[in-house]
């Protein structure tokens, strides 16, 4: 159908409520399947539209390749991903949920390390004492490079990273890492602290409009 | 003159002065390039997977080329190249692929004589290819290292600064800092001192997500020892900006210098070593000294120098001592080149 409108949104914890709340919140009902793990939905007396649940990464890489007109996302995982695909999306609005930062984090016993600039030091010890380079954990290789870059930290090492990022300095599989993180408790209970000027990004959820798209999205908002 | 000519005249006055021919290989192994250069330099070379899983890039620049061969005692000391690099840029229009003709010498056992000599061979080049007055730019990174380590700062500082030096963006945001921050976060501070006597019970062998409690402790006892003021940031930062507005003809260097040094307070004689700059006297060539000058590339350690034809640049180089360590020699090698810009001709 010409005139459809497709919107993805999160398939999945506290963020898939909140994506849902925040429709019914501005008077577009969600109607979700009967079957507890059908992917599809639609909006009340809005015949034109389609809800697909998709994981919140997917979401940006599906408005980018047009399958999906809008949909509602991270911030976080928008910059994170290609230059090409970026330019094919906006930014229609921030939301008032999924607020959390990207961070740097370093061992709570590093009490050395307080700052970038303190890391930017050890990296140089590291380098020039056992010609290895520090190695930074994450899910977000694209936005800490370029963090990292700016605050002059050079000789490091991106470890990709697909989950419990948080574990990978006690493990050897890093010495520090970037991740999200909302209250700073996941940190904290995995011996882990953020810098205090290791803030990468603010993030929030966002709800992205596909760009050069003629659809109709007036029935929306 | 065509490309071709150009190129020819060039090469024979490389061989004239006693360069050989290398040919550096074009594919290199990526790791050498982002071991040295950082994990950002990855987005600009242009690489591929090989068999043996290995990433592979087209060789990005002809000097770090040159110095591998080298290493590998493939070529002479005493080298000159001519060929194509391939690098990915931000910039708008700009090529893949940059036509290089440049010269090196690898081992320099008389630094002075080597500078000269690549100084002196570039500018017999431009002055055979161009017609336009040929000027030339000079500066040299060991008398900023030189002002540096006689400053009254942690050391830490001074390496930062030093280490620094060739990123003039994050080099201010550097010397901001220097000017207002305190280093110690006086909030956790005592939470961190009470640690630190507590960890000092513990095995101090014990690894802590790859570093030794011990190498902590070290380091953080020598940043709580070696505190700065407010005031004298303020002062050095003002120092090192009057430092960085020297820009002067070669004649008048030395008395610019001395007078640096009386309006500043420091030690007599600071800047002791700089007889390569002084040497291009016998080039009865204006020469024009800047200290704000090479920072643009990170391997140079001394001497560093542009050539312009009219306002158009068409050759650069200098000294770069470390490079060929950070390459996996086992020392440093005293090295000097320089390239000329085909593009510019």
């Amino acid at each position: 159908m010409k005139d459809l409108i497709t919107i993805g949104l999160p398939s999945k914890g506290r963020l898939k409520d909140k994506a849902i709340s925040f429709f019914n919140n501005s008077g577009l009902k969600i109607i979700q399947s009967e079957k507890e793990r059908n992917y599809f939905g639609t909006i009340e007396n809005k015949p034109n539209t389609k809800i697909i649940f998709l994981h919140a990464k997917e979401i940006i890489q599906r408005i980018g390749d047009g399958t999906l007109d809008a949909g509602v996302s991270g911030l976080d995982l928008f910059n994170e991903s290609e230059k090409n695909l970026r330019k094919k999306i906006i930014i229609k609005r921030k939301l008032d949920f999924g607020s959390a930062n990207l961070v740097v984090a370093v061992p709570n016993d590093w009490i050395d390390v307080q700052t970038i600039a303190d890391l930017e030091e050890v990296s140089f010890d590291l380098k020039s004492k056992r010609n290895s380079r520090l190695r930074v954990a994450t899910k977000y290789p694209n936005l800490t490079n370029d963090f990292l870059i700016s605050k002059g930290v050079t000789q490091y090492k991106i470890i990709p990273s697909l989950g419990s990022t948080e574990t990978y300095p006690f493990i050897g599989s890093s010495e520090i890492i970037t991740d999200i993180s909302s209250t700073g408790k996941t940190l904290a209970d995995n011996n882990l602290r953020a810098l205090k000027d290791g803030l990468i990004l603010n993030s929030t959820a966002c709800l992205f409009y596909a760009k050069n798209n003629d659809k109709n999205f007036k029935v929306l908002f | 003159m065509k490309l071709k000519k150009l190129s020819e005249t060039i090469i024979k006055t490389f061989k004239s002065n006693g360069f050989v021919l290398t040919e550096p290989d074009v594919l290199l192994d990526s790791e050498y390039i982002i071991e040295r250069s950082g994990e950002k330099f990855r987005s600009t070379i242009l690489t591929y997977e090989s068999e043996d899983g290995k990433t592979m890039c087209l060789r990005p620049d002809l000097t770090v080329a040159s110095c591998l061969k080298f290493l590998q005692k493939k070529i002479s000391s005493k080298i000159y190249y001519s060929g194509q690099a391939y690098r990915r840029s931000s910039k708008k229009k700009s090529n893949f692929i940059n036509d290089q003709l440049g010269i090196e010498i690898f081992g320099s056992k008389n630094q002075i004589q080597d500078d000269f000599k690549v100084i002196k061979t570039i500018l017999g080049c431009a002055k055979k290819i161009k017609s336009k007055k040929i000027k030339i730019k000079v500066g040299d990174i060991s008398l900023f290292k030189s002002l540096i380590n006689t400053l009254d700062m942690p050391e830490r500082w001074k390496l930062r600064l030093i280490r620094h030096f060739w990123r003039p963006t994050y080099f201010e945001e550097l010397l901001k800092r220097l000017e207002k921050n305190a280093d110690i976060d006086s909030v956790t501070f005592d939470i961190d001192k009470k640690k630190f006597y507590e960890m000092k019970k513990i095995d101090q062998n014990k690894v802590i997500a790859g570093r030794t409690v011990s190498e902590i402790l070290k380091r953080f006892d020598r940043k709580i020892k070696d505190p700065r003021s407010f005031s004298d940031g303020k002062k050095i930062v003002k120092i090192i900006r009057s430092f960085l507005k020297i820009k002067c003809k070669l004649s008048k260097l030395e008395d610019k210098l001395l007078d640096f040094e009386k309006k500043n307070n420091l030690k007599n004689n600071i800047f002791k070593n700089y007889e390569s700059i002084q040497s291009l006297k016998k080039l009865k060539q204006e020469v024009n000294f800047i200290t704000n000058f090479g920072r643009d590339v990170e391997y140079y350690t001394g001497i560093v120098f542009v050539v312009f034809s009219g306002n158009k640049e068409i050759a650069r180089g200098g000294r770069y001592n470390s490079l060929l360590k950070s390459l996996g020699a086992r020392k440093d090698i005293p090295a000097v080149g320089a390239a000329i810009n085909l593009k510019n001709i």
